[in-house]
């Protein structure tokens, strides 16, 4: 039993299934992913799963709750967070305040609070502002906190997304192809950081990624797309030998070819 | 060669604008106004001064395809004030003979009296003034182009605007400006002396200039209020004027003696700004799920409807129709009947420290976090936790509470109320000044409202002119300052380690 379990997911816009009775079952403290061609519904399944689609069928659970028919939020306040496949991080708020909204469903003070400012609300402020300080500092982006997110260079956007995404405190992080658009060495550094999220912060990891060298280096589990329909799962010793997979990503006609050749 | 056309072209259009500066009649303008506050006998100078400023700009931009050698400039700039001379040169001819025979060009142009004519000619006759005019441009344009390219400042534009910002940051760079920044109560300081500026400036402001600067204070009042809605939140909203009714039609109703009610204007107060708050959160119930252009246009008709009912016949028993209400009660405060304007200064004064005080809460809390998240990306916002169905509903609850007090010290103050006090126009006054002060930039609010409601009063001078240039004013200030003129700065959190 993972921390982490779809069954039988299906999501349909009109007439296409983007997502069609998919199962998923990550491990707790596991780093997971989900590879697949360009369209096989793969962020459509994160956006059911973090409540930003509904899915038509299946359930989805987190720690034995169910996630069907919640909003957004409230996914996120159970321990969800997610980054996004093209960055969207809040760009006229500084980097600072990017990470302290993630912190927002922790912290209590409303109208009242902000206004009249009690002890509580300073305390409460104080604390957030040392975990959000902390936090940008665990991503390699102390001293940037005063800048505007949207002014930071493109792998500290990156970084600052999923500091953002920390602040929510999550017990699972879905990461939506994390090294999408960087340099070998920036790669190297960003598997380093997923790799000490789960070490040393104990959470979850699933996620989405192009990058074969990143997958078969970090994932435990994979589960491979195509066409909306999960087509295998396995270590990556076993996803790389599947010959479903080669398909999936070589064309049934190479996939043959190669057959013949052997 | 390189240039040419762009001195040609640089010459036609500063000779063309000045063209219509003449025909306009802006020049006479400009140089009776000038004539006045420096006391001269004639408006020539005035009048002259800013034709060569025209001519000096076509000469120094003919230089936007920056052309190499004092040769090759004084070539460009000649061109462009060859143009130039061409322009005017005929321009002054025609209507120098057209005068001098006689003809009276005012049927056509109202503004081309003799008079203005003369100021060009110098009663010389229409031929020799004609040349004159060519020869004088043409070498303003030599001049002006190779002074330009000798400062190597020939973009102008970009300078203007550069110049502001220079100036702020040089002082924020002056030495003592920086150790009295690091001075833990400067702001404290500043504020105070802020405030006791304003506390005195009623005593030496006339009647006059109170009202005035009432009415700039109301408007800062308001845009506070709509900066919560559109510069925190990002939900654009066209009916703004609908809440700002709300509160001036509660306490006129509750106050006036038509109605005979006549309560206090104390008790009205409270009623008119929950009132508002509560229409406000109506309001954002059918449109949560709205967004951009589609809000803009609900909240339009929205406030568009508020307006057409208080005017509506069936309405009039409760809200006096389109004659609106009368006799709206004055506030007392200590014993004291507040009724003039200079009264009402410290009224409207209170009431902007309050919600200022308020404003700046807010977006330094978790509130106003949230309320810029969802104006960045809602979507995104939701996923990361802040529930933006509740901070939509609460920041139009907060937005029309302001308003709703902005309202009720309109109305008392003007001791009247009526339709016509929240048309579609009060609506697009705020959002203009949230806009052009710079959105979600309190400060920008204040100096936005003496732009756009203070300036015009100040433009008296030019009559006729005034909205011309108050429209030309807005354009350039968007052009050179689409950020606003005061943008928003976000509070610095992070503290320099001095380790580092």
């Amino acid at each position: 039993m993972g921390i982490l379990q779809a069954v039988q997911v299906t999501k349909r816009f009109g007439g296409l299934t983007a997502v069609s009775m998919v199962d998923i079952d990550v491990p707790e403290r596991g780093i997971a992913s989900i590879i697949g061609p360009n369209g096989a519904g793969k962020t459509t399944l994160f956006n059911c799963i973090t409540g930003a689609y509904q899915p038509e069928e299946g359930s989805m659970s987190f720690d034995g709750q169910l996630l069907n028919d919640r909003r957004p939020d409230q996914i996120t306040a159970l321990g969800i967070a997610r980054t996004f496949q093209n960055i969207r991080l809040f760009g006229e708020m500084t980097a600072l305040e990017n990470v302290l909204v993630g912190r927002h469903h922790r912290l209590r003070s409303g109208v009242f609070g902000a206004i009249f400012r009690p002890p509580r609300t300073r305390r409460e402020e104080r604390e957030a502002l040392g975990d959000a300080l902390n936090l940008l500092a665990f991503v390699g982006l102390q001293g940037s906190g005063n800048v505007f997110a949207k002014n930071l260079p493109y792998g500290a956007q990156r970084r600052l997304e999923i500091a953002r995404a920390l602040a929510v405190k999550p017990r699972l992080l879905l990461l939506d192809e994390p090294t999408a658009g960087m340099n070998p060495s920036e790669t190297t550094d960003m598997i380093e950081l997923i790799r000490r999220l789960r070490d040393e912060l104990g959470i979850t990891i699933l996620l989405i990624e192009h990058d074969m060298r990143v997958v078969m280096n970090i994932s435990e589990q994979i589960s491979v797309l195509d066409y909306g329909v999960k087509i295998a799962e396995g270590t990556p010793g076993e996803i790389q030998n599947n010959p479903k997979v080669i398909e999936a990503y070589l064309g049934r006609s190479v996939a043959g070819f190669k057959d013949v050749e052997v | 060669m390189a240039g040419v056309r762009s001195g040609l072209k640089s010459g036609f259009a500063a000779g063309i604008v000045n063209a219509l500066i003449v025909l306009l009649g802006v020049h006479v303008l400009l140089g009776d106004v000038l004539a006045g506050w420096f006391s001269l006998p004639s408006p020539q100078p005035g009048a002259w001064l800013l034709l060569l400023a025209v001519a000096w700009w076509g000469g120094a931009r003919a230089l936007r395809e920056q052309p190499e050698g004092w040769k090759n400039v004084s070539v460009v700039g000649l061109l462009a004030g060859l143009a130039h001379g061409l322009v005017m040169g005929v321009l002054v001819g025609v209507l120098a003979s057209l005068t001098a025979e006689g003809a009276d060009i005012r049927q056509v142009l109202a503004k081309v009296s003799p008079e203005a004519v003369d100021l060009l000619t110098f009663g010389l006759s229409p031929i020799v003034a004609a040349l004159m005019m060519f020869g004088v441009m043409t070498l303003v344009g030599v001049v002006s182009a190779l002074l330009a390219n000798a400062s190597t400042r020939y973009r102008w534009g970009e300078s203007i605007a550069g110049v502001w910002q220079n100036a702020l940051d040089r002082i924020a760079a002056l030495p003592s400006v920086q150790s009295v920044r690091r001075f833990a109560h400067t702001r404290l300081i500043v504020y105070a002396v802020g405030l006791a500026i304003l506390l005195v400036l009623p005593f030496f402001a006339g009647q006059y200039w109170n009202y005035t600067l009432g009415t700039v204070g109301l408007y800062v009042v308001l845009g506070l209020g709509l900066n919560i809605v559109v510069g925190m939140g990002g939900l654009l909203h066209l009916g703004y004027a609908a809440f700002f009714a709300i509160g001036g039609y509660t306490v006129a109703i509750l106050t006036a003696p038509q109605f005979g009610i006549e309560w206090g204007f104390w008790v009205a107060l409270p009623i008119g700004i929950i009132l508002a708050t509560l229409t406000g959160v109506l309001l954002s119930l059918p449109v949560l799920r709205m967004r951009g252009d589609y809000l803009a246009i609900v909240t339009l008709g929205f406030g568009e409807i508020i307006r057409i009912l208080a005017k509506s016949d069936v309405l009039t028993d409760f809200t006096g129709g389109p004659r609106g209400v009368r006799a709206v009660a004055g506030p007392a405060l200590f014993g004291i009947d507040i009724s003039s304007e200079f009264h009402f200064m410290y009224l409207i004064l209170l009431g902007i420290v309050l919600v200022a005080l308020i404003s700046s809460r807010l977006q330094n809390s978790r509130m106003g976090r949230a309320f810029m998240a969802m104006r960045e990306d809602e979507d995104v916002a939701q996923t990361m936790g802040v529930y933006t169905l509740k901070y939509k509903v609460l920041a139009f609850a907060i937005g029309a509470a302001f308003a709703g007090l902005g309202g009720a010290i309109f109305a008392s103050r003007n001791q009247f109320t009526g339709p016509e006090d929240y048309t579609l126009l009060v609506s697009i006054n705020v959002l203009c000044l949230v806009i052009i002060g710079g959105m979600n930039s309190l400060p920008g609010v204040i100096v936005g409202s003496l732009v756009l409601k203070g300036l015009p009063e100040m433009l008296r001078e030019l009559d006729d002119y005034r909205m011309l240039a108050f429209g030309a004013l807005l354009i350039v200030m968007m052009i050179l300052r689409p950020e606003g003129l005061w943008p928003s700065q976000r509070r610095a959190m992070e503290l320099r380690e001095s380790s580092e």
